[in-house]
């Protein structure tokens, strides 16, 4: 075990942590490179499902991509970041689930809990700090100040009711 | 004896026989908890939810340290309180903190206490990402989930004992020493997966309300997603939350089409790099 996670904290360190432009990502579904951000938009090309692109940047539902040399615009919930033959997976697969037992201690390696404040492990130890939330308190702001704020950046309220979980979209 | 029978028996009414320890039972506390039983409930009043939040937030606090820059506090704070304001809790004391902490990770407690890592939000675009991530966090407040495992995995009796506890008394208050450990240990394990997405279903919505591009939260989870799982500022989160691609693949269907007409809505990426110009870049950061 030590090992690989002595190796696993060697290629973190040598990584840099992503940043999305730049990175690769891959459509889960057929999608079409759009001109511009728009659903009516000149369609550039097809992409195929699993086919792969540059990120470049995002715009609200849409993420600027570039695929084989032609620049466009795909719905970012078309796309998800890694490669697609090996799509990153986290929560209970792979390589997460391996960190997982590391870091609740089960396989006796010690590897990162404790190091990093909120760990499992000092979150349950953890003893109460009154002083600091007293402090957290002052850095409340009121009802009126948080209205200010959204009128500085032209945010208006709207109108919509929360979503069914079947989520079948459309109007 | 009659007396103790009775006893008894509105004891049983409240206690399932596995949660009772009848060697540990004296009269005293058996009174004491006669009183509870009279109010025959286990419902916590919104002043006794925030009571039990407040020692969870102090646990968190005790783990890991505020950041100390009161520009960004404010700034959280002036977002999150704009968002609660669209939801129907507006009146609860919403409070919102960055912890000086470099794990990827939001926590909300019961009452309007919430959370949110400094390493989260480094690696945020704009106002909408973290709009959208403050919504949800919002969202299990709303719904009590946090307080909803807690009542879960405590005992009927010692809910019940909370429950009847008057909030004026002074001193310690043993059922709520023991239910803010027990809550704090909720965040260790996480919640049900349901209830994460209902808190991403009603987040997207929130921030919408709130005027924000809505694809916020998306687009912060798609980041996430894209980080390497084996890094360890991802554990926890990993540990109690449904796969990232899971919850992406839900909002992909959710939003579809319904959010259309939100897509023309700020972000106000200007004003959040603004805003936190001064944290470190987690690029530059020693590890």
């Amino acid at each position: 075990m030590k090992p690989i996670f002595t190796l696993c904290v060697v290629a973190c360190l040598l990584s840099p942590i992503a940043t999305q432009a730049g990175e690769i990502a891959y459509t889960v579904r057929a999608t079409e490179l759009k001109a511009k951000p728009f659903a009516d938009a000149a369609t550039l090309r097809s992409l195929a499902e699993h086919g792969k692109v540059e990120i470049i940047t995002r715009q609200a539902s849409w993420m600027q991509v570039k695929s084989d040399g032609t620049t466009g615009w795909v719905k970012m919930l078309s796309l998800r970041l890694g490669n697609g033959d090996a799509p990153i997976k986290s929560g209970d697969s792979g390589l997460g689930a391996l960190f997982n037992v590391a870091a609740t201690g089960n396989s006796g390696s010690t590897v990162t809990t404790g190091v990093r404040g909120l760990s499992e492990e000092n979150l349950k130890n953890a003893r109460p700090n009154p002083q600091a939330l007293e402090t957290m308190n002052g850095y409340a702001v009121s009802k009126e100040a948080a209205s200010g704020f959204a009128k500085a950046g032209k945010l208006k309220s709207q109108q919509i009711d929360y979503l069914p979980p079947s989520g079948k979209g459309g109007n | 004896m009659k007396a103790i029978i009775l006893l008894l028996a509105l004891l049983g009414l409240t206690a399932p026989a596995t949660a009772f320890d009848f060697g540990n039972l004296n009269l005293g506390d058996a009174l004491k908890t006669v009183q509870k039983v009279q109010k025959a409930t286990t419902d916590i009043s919104e002043p006794q939810e925030i009571e039990l939040g407040n020692g969870i937030a102090s646990n968190f606090l005790g783990a890991a340290p505020l950041l100390k820059d009161q520009r960004v506090q404010k700034y959280v704070n002036n977002v999150g309180r704009w968002l609660a304001l669209q939801t129907e809790r507006p009146d609860l004391p919403w409070q919102f903190a960055v912890l000086d902490d470099n794990d990827i990770n939001a926590f909300a407690v019961p009452g309007g206490r919430i959370f949110i890592t400094k390493g989260l939000l480094e690696r945020m675009k704009s106002e909408a990402e973290l709009a959208g991530v403050l919504a949800h966090e919002i969202s299990h407040v709303l719904m009590k989930h946090h307080l909803q495992a807690i009542k879960k995995g405590a005992r009927t009796e010692l809910m019940s004992e909370f429950a009847g506890q008057a909030l004026q008394q002074k001193g310690a208050n043993p059922a709520l020493t023991k239910l803010v450990s027990a809550g704090t240990e909720v965040y260790t394990r996480g919640l049900d997966k349901n209830d994460e997405f209902e808190a991403d279903r009603m987040g997207v919505v929130i921030a919408a309300r709130g005027g924000y591009d809505p694809y916020g939260l998306p687009a912060i989870l798609q980041t996430l997603q894209g980080i390497n799982p084996q890094d360890s500022g991802l554990a926890l989160m990993f540990k109690t939350h449904p796969a990232l691609i899971d919850r992406l693949d839900l909002l992909d269907k959710l939003m579809s089409g319904a959010f259309d007409r939100f897509e023309t809505q700020p972000n106000l990426a200007p004003r959040f790099m603004a805003a936190i110009s001064k944290l470190d870049k987690p690029v530059n950061r020693k590890q």
